[in-house]
């Protein structure tokens, strides 16, 4: 609907208008920083992955095609920050989605306290990702003393032993994406909202008066209604679950034995800790390309092209 | 559609509600009041939230000692910087797409797209080369510039959307008067445009004020960083203590906390609004 | 409250617009043109080669005021960074004195300004390498001796042989082992600042309550004296940080094993040797048993906090203890011994830091000033009142004077070896830290692991 809304609009509006200097004078100062900061280091990054690029004062690089890209498709722990990356992405998608979603839908139900909850979710949203880790490396501290291992062991009594959450692979990979989602709810939450609150209150009553109960009408009326809103937040997440990188290296660095690396914190690693530039470029092409084939696939797929 | 059913469906909801909040807020309860306990305090069992003796130690030698109140005004300095030039260099550019026709527009607006979608991440390594050829590693110009460069996408997409949507009749009103596109721009698409400058500004602020990597890669000498790397910095000096730790992060998050309260209705406001009409 | 559509709506066309539509521009940008197939020079600047001064270092050779204590200069005011670890662990003693000297050289050099800056250990060779591959390194750096070859390898360091001119007379004053850490293929790179090794930390009042009267000489009699802490007392015997080849190598040696031959050349048949292995199986045997802490595999606590409330029996460590525990625990006594002897004797892994000038520095002459007055005999006993072992061979019996424990290190030390010298070593260690991961976890056999470890480390040595 909108998007043949907003076709409609863009034939119909008048021409622009075809001036000769006036727009460069608008678009250069931004064009100019774009362009030296973002497409010249884009188009810099497959360069260097197709040499064994040296950094260091009186080295030469050696031009080795896709070389680094064979590489990683060898190396075992590319594949297991591949491995770890997907499934965070797929863990804390649906999980942030789908907490939103309830708190979105709760939200929109109560009559007062709105802007107070919305607040108070929001928080880890706007708190900044370097503290957030650090705090959950405090709170999933491996002792019984950690907020976490205590009241699973003393409140709850779900555990008898303190979890080592950072110590072990499988623990910690929870522990990180338990902050994913925590840290990620109310960003979709309060974008949920704002389109919940714009379906118009007749609907659902025209539904209900052909009986259609709350979780048909939610199917039927609310989740169609939603549908670009949806798409929107879920290629959006996407990206971001791929692109998780500062609550890996602060909390876990990828330890123990690369188990929880990440595509970007292995090739940080592998950039600044040993020097791979060109490995650590073609790492970045190699996410870029899964990234882009994925949000493709996700926009064509997911996305009803016309609505009434 | 009973009145009792209704009360218990919203006595549910608000309990529901309730225990999402408290999980949202403990974690930050509990920063809290680590950041209040002496050292001897910290990891004790059972978990306290109350501190047994509140001292400002911890404040104090994170303000004293360690140069935090420099790295504030160091990430002050570069997110008011970014904000600033950020906002109105995407506003021209914005404007530019929104209401010209010229060489080159579309591929423009494709590859911001493009970026839009690229982890600002994966061009850190040719940064470092760009940025160090230039002389600018270790110096808050860096920053700014590269900050700018990724914050431009985004801002632009969403400036444009909005200016599409404003009425042109004024502006023709101006041109026939004589008046220029400059004088249009200021005189009348910035200031119809505050709601979505504003959401814009706030977006752009969060973003460099917490921005990490590309710091922790950028500066080296102790004098120009962030606070989002010296937080980081002092943890690893002071791994066991959070007290201190956590008395460095309050900084860093309190302004965020206290902008974002402040502000919030006007900038949930400005994201919604920003796309009327569009 | 329709408008978040609108706006959504807007964003998805236009990433649609730009996926599907417009077959001309091609999502990807590939930028063809830049496939050039040859081999390109990076740098813009000339390559010159190592063993080449830059200009500016020969013209300030002819002014170099040769003693320690050269006449105040009016020259324009110099500011020179020295990166180092001295407060790792929260070490304010050792922060005090370094600023102290500090003091001490500016008010010598009027116009010198030396910031200092403490970087965390574990960020100190990546942050390193940034700073030199990205043109911003320090002046000067209290290097791990560890890293030397690689730094050298790299081309970072200046080659203090053959740019300070008063080298030998400085040289003979020092201790043949932490000297031979500055030197890489034939040149030397840096001044040995401080020197260390582990020794065996034991906690009295832990030992006392599980009844064992005195710490163990052997790695046998470590077994008997642990099964009676862990029943007695119970609390893990002995605990390390992790598997890096720090903690790892005084076991490995002391079973007589070592990763590669004498020669530097071959892993196969010593990282997989059979005295390795044994090495491994004891840790493994100390593990399964409860007498290793787990925090070795990582993300366990700090072990010097443990140490101090009566968690932990037992540390390898060094002599900056004394100085950490008197600022936070001043309570707590430590006691020493050598470390336990396995079957080829006590041998520990000697430590120790250089201090090295940065090719980058542009102020090289005083930065070498700075390293002549950290090793007077004055400036290298008030770093060894704080814990720093000394290098000079003429200061060390003072120093056990002012610091009677710095004996167990003197005694540990004949019989200390040193890490791989070699460019590879981060490499390797991680290698080698990794296999000993998959053997502790119980993932790999020994043999298994480490015949792994030394297939890829082999390669690692040409």
């Amino acid at each position: 609907m909108r998007s043949l809304s907003l076709r409609a609009r863009a034939e119909s509006a008048p021409p622009k208008r075809r001036l000769f200097l006036t727009p460069y004078f608008f678009v250069l100062p931004a064009a100019l920083v774009f362009a030296v900061f973002m497409l010249y280091p884009l188009f810099e990054a497959f360069r260097m992955s197709l040499f064994d690029w040296k950094i260091t004062p009186g080295t030469t690089s050696l031009f080795v095609g896709f070389e680094n890209y064979a590489h990683a498709f060898r190396d075992e722990v590319f594949w297991m920050a591949l491995r770890n990356t997907a499934l965070y992405t797929l863990v804390t998608v649906p999980g942030q989605m789908i907490l939103a979603m309830l708190v979105a839908l709760a939200l929109d139900a109560v009559p007062r306290g709105k802007v107070l909850f919305r607040t108070l979710f929001y928080l880890p949203v706007v708190t900044s990702w370097v503290v957030v880790s650090l705090l959950f490396v405090y709170l999933f501290e491996s002792s019984e003393a950690g907020l976490v291992n205590y009241f699973l062991m003393h409140i709850v009594h779900i555990i008898s032993e303190p979890i080592p959450w950072l110590r072990e692979p499988g623990p910690a990979m929870v522990a990180i994406m338990t902050l994913g989602i925590w840290k990620g709810v109310g960003w979709s939450a309060v974008i949920f909202l704002a389109a919940l609150q714009g379906i118009s209150a007749e609907l659902h009553e025209a539904a209900m008066i052909d009986g259609a109960n709350g979780w048909q009408r939610f199917w039927r009326i609310t989740v169609p209604m939603l549908r670009p809103t949806l798409v929107f937040v879920l290629v959006l997440l996407v990206i971001g679950g791929f692109n998780v990188f500062i609550p890996v290296y602060l909390m876990t660095g990828g330890n123990p034995l690369h188990r929880t690396e990440t595509i970007l914190t292995y090739m940080y690693n592998q950039a600044f800790n040993f020097l791979e530039f060109g490995y650590g470029a073609a790492l970045s092409y190699i996410l870029a390309a899964i990234i882009f084939v994925i949000s493709f696939v996700q926009i064509k797929f997911l996305r009803q092209p016309v609505e009434v | 559609m009973l009145r009792p059913q209704k009360f218990l469906s919203h006595t549910l909801l608000y309990a529901a509600l309730i225990f999402g909040a408290l999980v949202m807020v403990i974690p930050f309860l509990y920063m809290l009041s680590t950041a209040f306990k002496g050292q001897i305090y910290i990891l004790e069992v059972p978990p306290s939230f109350l501190p047994k003796e509140i001292t400002l130690q911890n404040f104090v030698d994170a303000w004293q000692s360690n140069n935090f109140a420099r790295y504030f005004g160091n990430s002050l300095m570069v997110a008011l910087a970014t904000t600033a030039v950020s906002l109105v260099v995407s506003a021209m550019l914005s404007y530019a797409l929104a209401r010209f026709d010229f060489f080159g527009k579309n591929i423009l607006f494709y590859a911001i797209l493009l970026t839009l979608m690229l982890p600002n991440l994966m061009l850190i390594i040719p940064e470092f080369v760009l940025v160090k050829n230039l002389g600018l590693r270790n110096n808050l110009f860096g920053l700014v510039l590269v900050y700018l460069a990724f914050s431009i996408p985004l801002n632009t997409f969403l400036l444009r959307g909005f200016f599409e949507g404003l009425p042109r009749e004024l502006e023709e009103a101006v041109l026939i008067d004589g008046g220029s596109y400059w004088t249009i721009f200021w005189r009348i698409v910035m200031p119809l445009s505050t709601p979505a400058l504003a959401t814009v500004a706030i977006f752009t602020f969060l973003f460099a004020w917490d921005e990490f990597t590309w710091a922790l890669t950028a500066i080296d000498d102790p004098l120009w960083r962030t606070l989002p790397i010296a937080i980081a910095t002092f943890h690893g000096e002071h791994a066991t203590q959070w007290g201190l730790v956590f008395a460095a992060s309050l900084t860093a998050i309190a302004p965020v906390i206290f902008v974002f309260v402040s502000l919030q209705r006007y900038f949930v406001k400005g994201l919604t609004q920003g796309a009327v009409r569009g | 409250m329709k408008q978040i559509h609108i706006l959504v709506g807007g964003i998805l066309l236009s990433i649609v617009l730009m996926a599907c539509g417009t077959p001309a521009t091609p999502p990807p940008p590939v930028p063809q043109t830049v496939v050039v197939p040859q081999t390109v020079v990076v740098q813009q600047t000339v390559a010159v080669p190592q063993t080449v001064a830059v200009p500016q270092t020969v013209v300030a050779q002819q002014t170099v005021v040769v003693p320690a204590t050269p006449a105040p200069t009016t020259a324009a005011p110099v500011t020179l960074t020295f990166w180092h670890t001295y407060g790792e662990g929260g070490n304010n003693p050792k922060i005090q004195a370094l600023e102290k000297l500090i003091a001490q050289f500016q008010a010598a050099h009027p116009g010198v300004t030396i910031q200092h800056q403490n970087v965390p250990y574990g960020d100190f060779r990546r942050k390193l390498l940034t700073s030199i591959a990205g043109g911003t390194a320090p002046d000067l750096a209290r290097l791990d001796i560890i890293w030397i070859p690689e730094f050298a390898d790299l081309g970072a360091l200046a080659q203090v042989d053959t740019e300070m001119k008063d080298f030998d007379a400085l040289k003979a004053n020092l201790i043949a082992g932490p000297l031979s850490t500055t030197e890489w293929k034939g040149h030397y790179y840096a001044l040995p600042l401080d020197t260390n090794t582990r020794t065996w930390m034991w906690n009295k009042e832990v030992y006392d309550k599980a009844g064992v009267s005195a710490p163990p000489k052997t790695t046998d009699e470590l077994l008997a004296a642990c099964a009676k802490i862990k029943s007695g007392a119970n609390a893990p015997c002995f605990a390390d940080g992790g598997l890096y080849g720090w903690a790892v190598m005084p076991w490995i040696w002391s079973f007589g094993g070592d990763v590669t031959n004498p020669e530097k050349t071959k892993a196969t048949g010593f990282v997989n040797g059979e005295k390795t292995v044994g090495a491994y199986m004891y840790l493994k045997q100390m593990l399964d048993r409860g007498y290793l802490d787990k925090g070795i595999l990582g993300g366990g606590l700090d072990t010097g906090a443990g140490f101090a409330q009566d968690k932990i029996a037992s540390l390898l460590e060094g002599p900056w203890m004394p100085g950490i525990f008197a600022s936070q625990y001043p309570t707590k006594t430590l006691n020493w011994a050598l470390m336990p002897a396995g079957p080829a004797g006590s041998i520990s892994v000697v430590g120790g830091e250089d201090i090295a000038v940065f090719q980058q520095s542009k102020n090289k002459e005083m930065a070498y000033e700075f390293m002549r007055f950290l090793l007077t005999p004055e400036s290298q006993l008030a770093l060894a009142q704080v814990g720093e072992m000394p290098v000079r061979s003429d200061v060390a019996d003072q120093a056990v004077k002012a610091q009677p424990y710095f004996q167990y290190f003197f005694d540990q030390i004949k019989t200390s070896r040193a890490r791989l010298p070699h460019p590879n070593w981060p490499k390797i260690e991680e290698i080698l830290t990794n296999a000993g991961q998959e053997i502790l976890r119980g993932e790999k056999t020994p043999q298994a692991a480490l015949d792994d470890a030394a297939a890829k480390i082999d390669p690692l040595l040409q």
